[in-house]
């Protein structure tokens, strides 16, 4: 009796350390002497996910020596599992660490990536010269490549047919100041005339000083915001927005799309991922190139996701295969036809096939005009959530540009290092 | 008061129940040693996994506070108390701590109001009176963020409900929660939605402690409604006023779920509040060791002012 009571504890004792103890176990990958097992996470979760559900697919059933296993999840989770993951080397052997392509930069300074050496010419090398040029430069850190766009495409403008010609307006706008004309006048009756948003959104309003000929920062990373340029820049939109209340304030991403998707605004500028859900929500759509700018040339920002090898994987040689099958001419055409988005490669923009798709078409037809968001620039994330989403936010709430560039200015120049 | 606790403390001699004797290893002494194992083995799984994930990280919080410590960095460089002092000087802090003072001084306030003129209202057993308190109570049950999300939504300017009925109303439709001034009364305003109900059944359970006598004998007296409540309610349920403000004002200066779903902190951080701070310094710009420093001035402050609020009710005194 008192034997067993003994035993009985001894074994609340073990399983309570066991228990403890299981919380940090860390799994090792199978050593059998089957098929090399890739772990890939993005987070892919719109409509171009099953493109991409769609190459690795494609990817197993024609590599029987090589299984890449895909997990989506949305960025937010991908961005806060990733760091750790692959600092203590149980994250995944390839991953789209997030849709900010400045990510790239932290990883490399932890030396958290493998270079990338699988390039060349044929299908089982990397393409590089034959990918976006901005993006190479982009994930290239003293000469080495650390990763390879996961996707790329070009901002457009989203129109609302029906609600432009109720306004009169046979044609959607082709220099920014007819946008800025086209916006006051759809501007009645419980509908805004564009729907931008300031926050936690693709970048809508570096596009608008663009075309007004401003910038965020110079080629130091020092902010140019309070420049007479800069300043000049975002006067006409702060304006539009702020006094004749063109579009609501202080939207993010989402509600900037549900109000367009709604039919409560004419215009928004946008990916080709919000193209499906806009036509399912009976939105009578139209797709043109972004306007002109005050220059009389054309620009938008040009969106990309990196895609990049863990420095601890097992399999350095498998996981470059992948990229290498990933960015191909043929899987790439494949991607593009089946979910209307653009290839990460340039020389599919004359495929015949790809430009008979006019979506796809207006999209990559603006690849030569497009800039990347705050490329390279230190703290970048920073640079966007502290200084320019807080100067649009006060411009469009009524604070002077002045005082709010002036501060901007100062914020900016303090994470990026700038000192001038 | 401290002779009240030796008075009443029995002393080791008394509770063995023998004069121990003077030889060291009695047999009567070691049966009784050996079952003192157990009720450390019978702790050890809770105890184990409260070191692991709770005391270790406290510890290990500390730990990084005096650290410029970021997640993924090649060197972690000690700075001492650089945090505390970056922490005094950064602007956003200030704001945060501005947003959470606000934040719980309305909430908890609108809380003990409410909850103590619904739980005078709603003490009684009847039926209807205990469907309503039900009723009120249900938000209590739901998951923050679930009402966070589904108020963010009744609320949306241009597709939600409350938008909808104020067109049919000819009202026009108000920026609830991306106007500078109203995002963070209307963050108030969900958060005692949620809470009034927890508020409630904690006043009823003290009201319905306080001795039937003492009414009746206001009433001998003469005293009005107002003067009861006021001279005999109110002073019975001290412990419950004490301990119901004190759990809303830790609940409050804690904030962080409802603004992160409803406002993520924006716009223009008018609803940034010190967890969302905390938050977005430790796991989306990995700066460990500043969002440490914050969190423990944090429990400092919560500290403070549950010290404060323990004098102010005077819970020391003998009731």
């Amino acid at each position: 009796m008192k034997k067993s009571r003994t035993a009985a504890l001894a074994v609340v004792g073990a399983m309570s350390v066991a228990l403890a103890l299981s919380g940090c176990s860390s799994s090792s990958g199978s050593t059998s002497s089957g098929p090399v097992t890739l772990q890939l996470w993005t987070g892919f979760t719109g409509g171009d996910r099953p493109g991409y559900a769609q190459i690795v697919k494609d990817f197993n059933a024609s590599h029987k020596d090589v299984q890449v296993k895909l997990t989506v999840e949305s960025w937010d989770t991908i961005t806060q599992k990733l760091p750790s993951a692959w600092l203590t080397g149980s994250g995944p052997d390839i991953a789209a660490p997030s849709s900010d392509p400045n990510a790239i930069a932290d990883y490399v300074k932890t030396n958290s990536l493998l270079p990338i050496t699988n390039t060349g010419s044929g299908d089982s090398k990397i393409n590089t010269s034959d990918l976006i040029k901005s993006t190479i430069d982009e994930y290239t850190y003293n000469g080495k490549l650390y990763a390879v766009p996961a996707n790329y495409t070009t901002l457009s403008l989203y129109y609302n047919k029906k609600l432009f010609a109720a306004a009169g307006i046979t044609n959607p706008p082709t220099t920014v100041a007819e946008m800025a004309t086209d916006a006051q006048k759809l501007t009645k009756g419980g509908v805004y005339g564009i729907s931008l948003a300031d926050n936690a959104t693709i970048q809508m309003w570096p596009v608008l000083q663009w075309l007004e000929g401003g910038d965020i920062v110079n080629s130091n990373n020092c902010s140019v915001v309070q420049t007479a340029a800069g300043q000049k820049s975002l006067e006409t939109w702060a304006n539009l927005v702020a006094k004749d209340k063109v579009s609501p304030v202080g939207q993010t991403g989402a509600q900037a799309d549900s109000l367009f998707s709604a039919g409560k605004a004419a215009m928004e500028i946008n990916g080709p991922w919000a193209a499906p859900g806009y036509k399912s929500a009976g939105i009578d759509l139209g797709i043109a190139t972004i306007p002109t700018g005050v220059d009389g040339k054309s620009v938008t920002l040009g969106s990309t996701a990196p895609l990049a090898i863990s420095a601890k994987t097992k399999y350095p040689k498998q996981a470059q295969e992948f990229l290498a099958y990933y960015t191909s001419k043929a899987v790439q055409k494949k991607f593009s036809l089946t979910t209307g988005f653009p290839s990460v490669r340039t020389d599919l923009n004359d495929d015949p096939q790809i430009k008979a798709d006019p979506t796809i078409s207006t999209f990559s037809s603006q690849e030569a005009d497009a800039r990347l968001y705050l490329p390279k620039v230190p703290n970048a994330t920073k640079v966007d959530t502290d200084g320019e989403t807080t100067l649009i936010g006060q411009i469009t709430r009524g604070t002077s540009i002045a005082t709010a560039t002036k501060a901007a200015q100062s914020t900016i120049n303090g994470l990026t290092g700038c000192s001038q | 008061m401290t002779s009240e606790i030796t008075g009443t403390a029995p002393s080791r001699v008394t509770r063995g129940g023998a004069v121990p004797p003077a030889s060291a290893e009695s047999p009567a002494r070691r049966r009784r040693r050996r079952p003192r194992i157990a009720p450390w083995l019978f702790m050890a799984p809770s105890a184990i996994i409260l070191g692991v994930f709770v005391l270790f990280p406290i510890v290990r919080s500390l730990y990084y506070s005096f650290f410029d410590w970021t997640v993924g960095a090649s060197t972690q460089p000690f700075v001492g108390f650089g945090n505390y002092i970056k922490l005094f000087h950064d602007s956003q802090f200030w704001n945060a701590l501005r947003v959470t003072l606000e934040y719980t001084v309305v909430s908890v306030v609108l809380l003990l109001v409410l909850g103590f003129i619904t739980a005078l209202l709603l003490q009684g057993e009847s039926l209807a009176n205990r469907i309503v308190r039900s009723v009120f109570f249900f938000p209590t049950i739901v998951s923050l963020v679930t009402i966070g999300m589904v108020w963010k939504f009744l609320l949306d300017p241009s597709i939600g409900l409350v938008d909808g009925l104020a067109a049919t109303l000819g009202l026009p439709s108000v920026a609830w929660l991306t106007s500078v001034h109203l995002a963070l009364p209307t963050v108030i305003f969900v958060g005692v939605w949620k809470s009034t109900g927890f508020a409630m059944i904690l006043f009823i359970a003290g009201l319905k402690g306080v001795p039937q006598e003492r009414y009746e004998a206001s009433n001998l007296d003469g005293a009005g409604r107002w003067q009861t409540i006021w001279s005999i309610t109110l002073p019975s349920i001290r412990p419950t006023l004490l301990f119901t403000s004190l759990i809303l004002t830790i609940q409050s200066f804690q904030v962080f779920d409802l603004v992160y779903v409803m406002t993520g902190g924006g716009p223009l951080y008018a609803t940034d509040s010190l967890v969302n701070l905390l938050y977005r310094d430790g796991f989306v710009n990995f700066q460990t060791g500043y969002a440490s420093a914050i969190s423990w001035v944090l429990f400092a402050i919560i500290m403070i002012i549950s010290l404060l609020q323990l004098r102010l009710f005077r819970y020391n005194d003998v009731d």
